[in-house]
Order: structure tokens, then sequence, then C-alpha cells
């Protein structure tokens, strides 16, 4: 498959004018995989793909100094495919520039506190339904374990994958939810490793930067923090395509995504809403429809 | 001779100090991770040599965040309060030799020209106890900085795992002393550590190449998968930026330091628009001139203690130890 994928990108750069192919390779310490940006045909054998790639690299899509190196090529897991078509929906990237390099996934290891990979999958891949990638341009690889999913059948798959993910907490009381958070929000150093490393936070000025005057505090206080992580979740209703980016960069451990498929799952709950699944779709939170609940409203 | 302490004594001899209302914080394990936290009882502490940490020891000396002083407005005047002195013991208790060997990097700069009382209070009232290391992991390079398994450097006292229930205890300072006298028994058993991590770059000879290298374009090249997090700067025991910002109302509030970092495009966001470090490779040369030039210039010390923190909690697998090594292969070993 690894070859497959390099002599996609290859064909890429020859006949589509590429001039960054963003994928996996081992840069890291001991051969950790990170994002590689290949800028000539000569360099596409770094590429890597194995159950360690966990980073989205769709965040680079929207970064300055990416889009400085010409047309793009991506390389995209079926979760990072969807975060795609998000960017595209919300005008953040234009798809027709783009090449989408969509690789079939079956779940990505988990990475252990000293940075090593651990056997067990990521806890968002254990849950996880969409195994061949959709809306992307070159389909890499095979799988037995399920087909691509056209928009339909995703809204129905992943809001699968999120109610078993989120059965932890909803097996809670609401104190015990509180209490849940308290104890995971207290390790928060408001480093920002879940904004960046999210392609969907995007914002040049994040209303946690405001500071003239400052929107919410930004000390790493239980009620800063506390406004920071459901401020980031309320942001992302809607949005949030489940990718686990967020959860996985956070040095503190916190599970993250949780706050985010909570959301996720409320707007499939009440607007029959799945981000990331169709091309075009309008922005829930920026639409209104006559037919949208209106039983909040006393 | 050596003096050894079993667990279950230097865990009373803890919860002794806790009950004369001393601070003590200790290693606590939460799942496979394991932080430094305040403890209330020794038992909740976890008390083996570790290689990751998910923080350093940094923020008992130098809190995440930290109330200046307060200000209430009273009709026509603002009535400012100083934010108490820092009066009560502490112990830090299962240091790595790395987080320790941070805190003489630290002293400099917080008593440079200002003299700053949050930082100095703390320090003078508290008990580095560390573990010395018998496992290193590949991101650790403490000995390309100076630093070894068994660096005594920071620490109060350095403790020796003997691997049946009990340590060797190295007293280093009138401060460990006053922890461990009459708690220790005479032996003959002496700890040893684990050997030291190998690197294969010179960090002076890659300081050099970043003293003449400023516009390089390896810089934005090897900085292009760094997303501009500050995970590195707050995990890193040496890194010490903050920011400081009011909070509260206009009638009431404080005045606030909380720890900020170079990574972050923010950082160095000017009000007209500008900024000086406008890509992530202008901040990642920031991140290492500041380490092993600009800091070692004034202060006599790398500010860096090869804990490997950095690239162990890197999302992008990025960090300190990769982004030497690119610069020492591509930069030094290229003679670019």
């Amino acid at each position: 498959m690894e070859n497959e994928l390099r002599n996609a990108i290859r064909e890429l750069f020859a006949n589509q004018g590429v001039g960054v192919a963003i994928g996996y390779g081992r840069v890291g310490v001991d051969g950790a995989v990170g994002a590689v940006f290949v800028t000539s045909p000569d360099d596409v054998d770094q590429l890597v793909w194995n159950n360690e790639c966990r980073q989205n690299l769709a965040v680079h899509l929207t970064r300055p100094e990416v889009k400085a190196l010409g047309k793009i090529a991506i390389v995209c897991k079926p979760c990072d495919a969807r975060a795609v078509v998000v960017l595209a929906n919300e005008a953040q990237i234009k798809r027709e520039d783009l090449v989408v390099v969509g690789v079939v996934c079956e779940g990505i290891r988990n990475v252990k506190p000293d940075g090593s990979t651990s056997d067990k999958d990521y806890p968002k891949c254990e849950t996880c339904v969409q195994h061949v990638p959709a809306n992307v341009d070159v389909v890499i690889g095979e799988t037995s374990k399920g087909e691509a999913l056209d928009a339909k059948n995703a809204e129905v798959a992943t809001t699968a994958g999120h109610q078993a993910k989120l059965a932890k907490l909803r097996a809670m009381s609401a104190e015990e939810r509180f209490q849940y958070w308290r104890d995971e929000f207290s390790r928060c150093v408001r480093c920002y490793a879940c904004r960046q490393s999210c392609p969907l936070c995007y914002c040049n000025r994040c209303v946690a930067d405001k500071n003239r005057p400052a929107r919410i505090d930004t000390s790493a206080s239980l009620k800063g923090n506390f406004a920071w992580n459901i401020l980031r979740a309320f942001h992302l209703a809607g949005r949030c395509v489940g990718c686990g980016a967020c959860a996985s960069a956070c040095p503190a451990g916190i599970e993250l995504d949780l706050l985010n498929l909570t959301l996720a799952n409320a707007a499939k709950e009440h607007f029959g809403f799945v981000a990331g699944t169709e091309v075009g779709a309008a922005p829930l939170i920026g639409t209104y429809d006559r037919d949208d609940k209106e039983e909040f409203i006393r | 001779m050596s003096q050894i302490i079993t667990l279950e004594q230097l865990k009373s001899a803890l919860d002794e100090k806790l009950s004369q209302g001393c601070r003590v914080a200790a290693p606590v394990l939460d799942g496979e991770f394991a932080s430094f936290k305040e403890i209330t009882k020794a038992d909740q502490g976890s008390y083996e040599p570790r290689v990751a940490m998910q923080n350093s020891i940094k923020e008992f000396f130098f809190p995440k965040h930290e109330t200046l002083f307060t200000f209430v407005r009273q009709g026509q005047d603002v009535v400012l309060t100083d934010a108490p002195d820092f009066e009560v013991d502490q112990i830090v208790v299962g240091a790595r030799p790395c987080d320790a060997a941070a805190l003489p990097v630290l002293d400099p700069l917080f008593g440079w020209d200002y003299q700053d009382r949050f930082f100095q209070q703390r320090r003078a009232k508290t008990t580095v106890v560390s573990f010395a290391c018998v496992k290193s992991d590949a991101h650790c390079f403490c000995t390309a900085v100076g630093g070894s398994p068994e660096n005594t450097s920071g620490s109060d006292a350095l403790l020796f795992d003997l691997g049946d229930g009990s340590f060797e205890v190295r007293v280093l300072t009138d401060k460990g002393k006053a922890l461990f006298e009459g708690k220790t028994t005479d032996s003959d058993k002496t700890g040893q550590s684990c050997d030291a991590p190998t690197v294969d770059f010179e960090v002076d000879k890659i300081a050099d190449w970043i003293r003449a290298n400023f516009a390089s374009p390896l810089w934005e090249k090897i900085s292009l998968r760094c997303v501009g997090c500050g995970a590195c700067a707050f995990v890193c025991p040496t890194c010490h930026c903050f920011d400081m910002v009011d909070e509260g109302s206009y009638n009431k509030g404080k005045k606030v330091k909380n720890w900020d970092s170079c990574q972050e495009a923010m950082f160095t966001l000017h009000a007209s628009g500008h900024n000086p470090r406008g890509t992530q490779g202008k901040r990642q040369r920031q991140r290492l001139s500041h380490k092993f030039v600009t800091y070692p210039d004034k202060f006599k010390f790398y500010l860096c203690t090869g804990c490997g923190s950095c690239s162990r909690s890197c999302g992008q697998m990025f960090g300190v130890r990769p982004t030497l090594e690119a610069l020492d292969k591509e930069g030094v070993k290229a003679g670019q």
C-alpha cells in the first residue's frame, strides 16, 4: 500500500503540477511518524503509511508557510477527509486547487505517555466505522472492514461510533460528570495544542487571544480552563468531524474529543446533521430552517 | 558506608512533614500517566524513578497561573494589595535529575535585575528530593547538555532505587540533611543509575551554526510540521516565559501571571498587526537560539536539561532533540 501511495504521489507531481505533497514520514525520535512535506518527486520515498499515522494533516492546509509551497496534495484518512470537506464548505480552501489522496484506514494505534506506540488502538478508532475515505480524488488501499460511505451511510455510521464512545459519559450522573471534567480540566495548561492541531480551528485571531478586552480568562485556573474548553467545544458544534487530533495532541492527556462528540451527537439528534459528510452542505450553525426545532424557546 | 531508607520510612517521613503543615508534591499515577501533583497523604504518591512525566516540577516554583496583586476601586481611589509571601515549607519528591537541574538554570534569570520574590521565596522554602534514573529512552539527551542520570545539580538529596523496596540516600545540602537526618540507617548497599543516554551531536557546534545562520532557509524547512502550540514550552522544566494580564471587572480584579510560549503566533504580534516572528520557522529559531545561544551567553547555562519532555509530548513528533538532530545533520555536518 505504501508503494501504491508513493506511486500515486509521483504521478501527481508529474501530471498535476503539485508543489508539495503533505504526507506521513518517520520524522520524530526513534522513527516516530509525523507530517512530511515532500516538495520534489525525488523525495517521495520518505512517505509512509501505517497504523502510526496519527495526525490530521488537514491542519496544514490553511497555514501560510505551507500554502507558499505551491499546489497541495494531501494524504487523508477517512476522518481527515471529512475535515477537508468542512474546510471547503466553509470557504477556507478551494477544493479544486487541492488533490486529496485518501488512504484506507483500519485504525490508528494509541501513543503511550513516553511518546512510543501502544499496542492498543487510539480510543476514537475503536468506535470508528468509516475505513474507506469519501469525497477524495484517489483512494489508496482496500479493506474488508467496510465500504466507502456516501453521505447518508456516513451519517448513520459516524453517529453509531459517537454513541459507543459517549456511553462512558452517559453512565455518569450530572454531578459525576461535572467532577469528571473538573479533574480533567485541572490538568489543562492552556498550551492550546488542541486548537493548533485542529484543522477546523483556523481563526486568525482566536477568541482566547482577544485581549482588548479579554473575552475569557487566559489563566489556567479552573474557571479559565472551563471557559476555554467549553467555548472551544461550542465553536466546533456542527463542525467537528471527530478526528481526535485535539485529544491526541493534548500534553495533559485530556479526552477533549468527548466534549466535541457530545455536541456532534446533538447536531445529529436535533438537526440530522453530520459534519464533513456532504460536499456543499451549508454550515449548521450558520443556517436557519423553518423546520428547526423551537421547543427550547419558552 | 551508605545511608538507606525504606519506602515505608520515606512515606512516613513525608506524612510527618504533611502533618506539620508542609506542602508535598510527588509523582501521582492516573492510569498510565504520571504527573507531579500536590498530595495530602504520602500514599497518594508513586515513588519510583520514571523517564516520562506529564509535567515538570517547574510549576511548584513558577506556577502556571499566579496572582501578583489584587485591585479594588474605592470612590476615586484604587487600592492595590500585593499577593502574600510564600511562607510554607514545601517538599518536591521524585524529581528526575533533569527536572531538578533546571532550578539552578532558572535562578539567575529570576534574580538578575529584577528580584522575583515569587520564584525566590518558593525556591528558598523548597526541598527537592530526586531519584537517580534507572532507565533512559530515545528522547533523553541530558549528556549533551552536561547532565547525567545521577546529576546532583538542583537536588537537596538524591535517592537511588535499590530495587528491594528501599533507597540509598545521598544527602547533598543542609535542606536535604534536615529532611533525612535520623530517618536513614547505615548500610553497605549502594545504588547505581542507568548508563548515560547516547547522542551523536555536539550542542556547542550546533550553537555555533545557529550563531552563523540566522537567515538560513533550513529553519523554515525543518519547522514545517510544527503547528505552533505551547505544549513543548509548558512541559519544559526550563521554559519560563509568561504573560501578565488583568482579570476581573472594572471595579475589582487582579493582575495575574500566566505561562506563555514563543511558539504561539500571538507571542510577538505587535499592536500594529506586524509580527516579527510571523512564521513557524522564525519561532523555532527563537526557541533554539534562546536555549543554546542567548541564554548561555548571558547566564552560562544552556536553557535545556535534555529531559526530552518536549518531544515526548509533542503531537507532531517534534521537540528539541529532533530539531537539534536536524540542524546537526542538515546544517553542521552538511557544512551549510
